[in-house]
């Protein structure tokens, strides 16, 4: 594990006040708010002056805004808020998680590719649901919604047997 | 254009509360998934329950915007097993990796440029997928106040199933590693 004298994260209690704080905020201005559709005006922003006509015959891309919205000044946002808090947070970031290392090694092409594959995954799997963690599961229970509820269930449960499936070994024996 | 701002500064302040509360560190995401550490959890459940309480006083003041998307069996269902899947794998989601991104982590880099291919791809599959899978589930756009017949009933029982959450994510998970 990394050194315990560096900076610590935030205690959670003020931090979920914080960002359920946020999340009223993005409410009372906008409405729900949406990550993984984010995905969706970005590629439309990317494709758009290459293949204008496939992005105008896909529902897919009709029903989500271009890069000029909410949409994609929030995930820009997103990206700005790690970097400003990464950059005064003073704790090294690896690009190979430790766990990862434990169980693979230090090689960062594997981690990459895992990753280039994982990041597929939960974008199919969430355009397809209709939203992601914040979009469906967060955003979804806040208006005790079924969908929320029950995508929150689904993806806990699937990704704490997949982290157990990828992760465990190696990293038992190390402990 | 006043969406814009209202979506960059509503982005910048979401993406630094979860770096500092650790969600865009994979390391701690697979600590969290192997329940040997309880944090991020139980702070994703909070987030909820405050949420939940501040859009029921919106709702009651008239006031906010809420869109509650519809539930498919199968293709909430199935998208969730994926997504699932690929948080396990990657220790990332949709939200946590643009924060990663600029928190400067290559592997959310790769996520990303994954993520981008998957959205393509089920765009690319949009017409196909979404008769086949969503529709014929598709229980429409059902609430906890529909089944309980009351929003603040609903309310209620949604605090206390995700308070109880808590605690037991509190009992079963262990505490914080580094």
């Amino acid at each position: 594990m990394e050194p315990t004298k560096e900076k610590s994260y935030w205690p959670i209690i003020p931090s979920a006040i914080a960002l359920g704080g946020v999340m009223v905020f993005i409410f009372a201005t906008f409405g729900p708010p949406a990550s993984s559709s984010g995905f969706v005006t970005t590629l439309k922003g990317l494709l758009q002056p290459i293949a204008p006509e496939y992005i105008a015959g896909k529902s897919h891309y009709r029903m989500m805004p271009g890069p000029g919205s909410w949409l994609m000044a929030f995930v820009l946002g997103m990206a700005i808020g790690g970097f400003l808090a990464g950059r005064t947070f003073g704790r090294e970031v690896h690009d190979v998680p430790q766990a990862w290392q434990n169980r693979f090694g230090s090689n960062k092409r594997r981690r990459y590719a895992a990753t280039f594959v994982g990041g597929f995954l939960i974008l199919f799997g969430a355009r397809l649901a209709g939203g992601c963690t914040l979009g469906l599961f967060l955003s979804g229970s806040t208006q005790l919604a079924i969908s929320g509820l029950y995508f929150g269930a689904v993806i806990f449960i699937v990704a704490m047997l997949t982290t157990r499936l990828v992760y465990i070994h190696k990293e038992d024996s190390h402990e | 254009m006043n969406d814009i701002w209202l979506g960059l500064g509503s982005g910048i302040a979401f993406g630094f509360i979860i770096q500092r509360v650790g969600a865009t560190n994979p390391q701690k995401m697979v600590l969290a998934h192997l329940m040997k550490e309880r944090y991020i959890p139980q702070f994703m459940l909070l987030v909820v329950m405050i949420a939940a309480l501040g859009v029921f006083g919106l709702e009651a003041a008239g006031t906010g915007t809420t869109r509650v998307l519809p539930t498919s069996l199968v293709a909430t269902g199935l998208g969730g097993v994926l997504f699932g899947i690929g948080w396990g794998l990657s220790g990332y989601c949709p939200g946590t990796c643009w924060a990663a991104v600029g928190e400067g982590r290559m592997d959310a880099v790769f996520a990303l440029l994954g993520g981008l291919l998957g959205t393509a791809a089920f765009a690319q599959l949009h017409e196909t997928l979404i008769p086949a899978l969503y529709m014929p589930t598709n229980f429409g756009q059902i609430t906890l106040s529909d089944w309980l017949g009351s929003p603040a009933l609903a309310l209620g029982v949604l605090l206390i199933f995700f308070g109880g959450g808590v605690l037991l994510i509190g009992r079963l998970w262990g505490p914080q590693h580094d």
